[in-house]
């Protein structure tokens, strides 16, 4: 069952384009991962599934939660769905969290306002955030968010996110702001409370090892588009788009120290800058006449899709 | 040895022990990382390096006479370390006018040499860093540190906050402007992938301690302390499977 699906999803602020084509979809229980570099659009399209799109930001084509189109809910389906049936964890819970109230008022607050009694709010808020690992429960109810550190506070976080039951995450670079040793237990958490709940994940990332070993599928964007589509675990064997195969090979320690970085020269397009055709073709060491012109399809390869003019394509046999 | 540090110890409000009795050296044309998690005091030693904080105790000693042209730092946010009113060729000659003897002419010939071993031209010289974007900025603030002609550069996480694609760029000219200019690197980062293309030499810290050092290599290959060996084991690779360490806490 699909549980988030774009369909041909374009935004455009005061005319310019942010997102030019995004078409995905994440089914029930299913983490897919959408990774790309900055300016890409991974965060507008996250977005753009909770309607918390820019002022002046004008979205065509369809993002539908469930059977609904978010953008036909009125005030109270909005609501409701960003109260129960999606939650988002952002990049920086310092951001996310009310300083001034404390950790238990930010807990109990959804639930509460389900018409759940204060003391069994108070019950499940302990019990998330021991599920998230944190310890002094009874303590850190109390404690307001200057007195955790970053990835204690992310828990807290994803406890709250995870308190509804929701059928949809949606994480915007959860694990950025921490260091690697903490990173690697919030994604392990996230991950395994998501499958208790058998929720569906959207997880956004910059990083592609990570988001491979969390994700079942993996999205990549460039400029506003999607140009690749393909399992997690075919990502080193069957990448096929010349921009993935850049950011693999980019990083550092896949080649002999000392040894140079193959590089992609220029720097990330946003929607607005890319050419009309294929928008990596300004980059794309083997770019051809035509792919500045013509937009190229996302079309199946391998074990996944990708939109490039340069991959063989087998031609549709005739019955 | 043209940096060594022995026994460095920083004590902030008489109480919190950022750094801990931490030594190492650098030698000439060297690059040493010094890689640990936030809090770890790494930065902290960078800033005493640097002469940007003082040590509680022990002792920071640098080759040559004046420590300004000695040593150089890159930090990790060129939007906040570039002036936002002043142009980059105006940044590059204001450099060379204090550190060095060139006239004016001499002074324009550099810094047009200086932007092309960074790999911008003529054209990014009249430019404020508002029409750069990131990577052209950190390659603006590099440019502008090996200026003094230093014979260390301190590069404060100088590549943590750009994209992939970015970072291999400046990854590349770090190793071609070492190889160019001899400079010695101390590289603070907690990227260890990073850490083994421009290093040779590591040393891990852990709260204030150094707890483990050596060639990057040896390190990364054979790590022999716990806190080391979680830290490589930390990093997202392929067949990577996060865990958790404690199940669960009640």
């Amino acid at each position: 069952m699909t549980m988030l699906e774009f369909d041909h999803l374009r935004v455009e602020i005061n005319g310019r384009p942010i997102l030019r084509d995004v078409t995905l979809s994440v089914a029930a229980g299913e983490a897919v991962g959408l990774v790309g570099e900055s300016g890409s659009g991974k965060s507008m399209t996250v977005k753009s599934v909770l309607r918390l799109l820019p002022p002046g930001a004008r979205a065509t084509g369809t993002v539908r939660f469930g059977d609904t189109d978010v953008h036909t809910l009125d005030g109270a389906g909005l609501r409701r769905m960003r109260s129960q049936d999606v939650a988002m964890v952002f990049q920086d819970p310092r951001a996310t969290v009310n300083p001034v109230r404390t950790i238990g008022d930010f807990l109990t607050e959804v639930l509460r306002d389900q018409g759940v009694s204060r003391s069994d709010a108070r019950t499940r808020a302990a019990g998330l955030l021991a599920d998230v690992g944190v310890d002094h429960v009874a303590r850190r109810l109390r404690q307001r968010p200057h007195e955790l550190s970053g990835g204690l506070l992310q828990r807290v976080v994803i406890a709250a996110a995870l308190a509804t039951s929701p059928k949809l995450i949606l994480a915007d670079e959860p694990t950025t702001a921490l260091d690697v040793t903490t990173q690697e237990e919030v994604v392990a958490i996230l991950n395994e409370r998501r499958r208790e709940h058998g929720s569906a994940l959207l997880f956004i990332s910059h990083d592609l090892e990570l988001a491979a070993a969390v994700c079942d599928r993996i999205a990549v964007m460039y400029a506003g588009e999607i140009v690749e589509i393909l399992p997690a675990d075919r990502l080193h064997e069957d990448a096929r788009h010349p921009y993935t195969q850049a950011l693999l090979r980019s990083r550092p320690g896949t080649v002999a120290p000392g040894e140079r970085l193959a590089t992609v020269p220029g720097s990330p397009q946003s929607a607005f800058d890319a050419p009309a055709g294929c928008v990596f073709a300004d980059r794309c060491p083997q770019a051809a006449g035509l792919c500045r012109d013509v937009r190229p399809a996302l079309l199946p390869i391998d074990s996944g899709l990708a939109a490039c003019h340069l991959l063989p394509r087998e031609t549709p046999s005739v019955a | 040895m043209l940096l060594e540090v022995r026994d460095l110890r920083k004590v902030f409000k008489g109480r919190f022990v950022a750094v801990d009795g931490v030594s190492f050296s650098v030698p000439t044309g060297g690059s040493l990382a010094v890689v640990g998690e936030s809090g770890s005091g790494k930065t902290t030693c960078a800033r005493i390096i640097t002469g940007l904080e003082k040590a509680t105790s022990g002792t920071v000693t640098i080759e040559g006479e004046r420590r300004a042209s000695t040593v150089q730092m890159v930090f990790q946010d060129p939007y906040q370390s570039l002036d936002r009113r002043q142009t980059v060729t105006s940044c590059l000659t204001e450099v060379l006018a204090h550190h060095t003897t060139l006239d004016r002419a001499g002074r324009a010939a550099r810094s047009a040499e200086l932007l092309n071993l960074v790999g911008l031209d003529e054209r990014h010289g009249p430019a404020l860093p508002r029409a750069l974007s990131g990577g052209q900025r950190q390659r603006v603030a590099i440019a502008r540190a090996l200026a003094a002609d230093p014979k260390l550069l301190v590069l404060d996480e100088a590549v943590a906050a750009l994209d992939v694609s970015i970072q291999a760029q400046i990854l590349n000219l770090l190793v071609d402007a070492r190889a160019a200019t001899g400079v010695a690197y101390l590289f603070i980062t907690h990227d260890l992938s990073v850490v083994q293309h421009v290093c040779e030499d590591v040393v891990v810290m852990h709260r204030g301690r150094v707890v483990e050092s050596g060639t990057v290599a040896e390190v990364l290959s054979a790590p022999s302390d716990p806190y080391t060996r979680k830290l490589i084991g930390s990093v997202p690779r392929p067949g990577w499977v996060p865990t958790r360490e404690v199940n669960r806490v009640c």
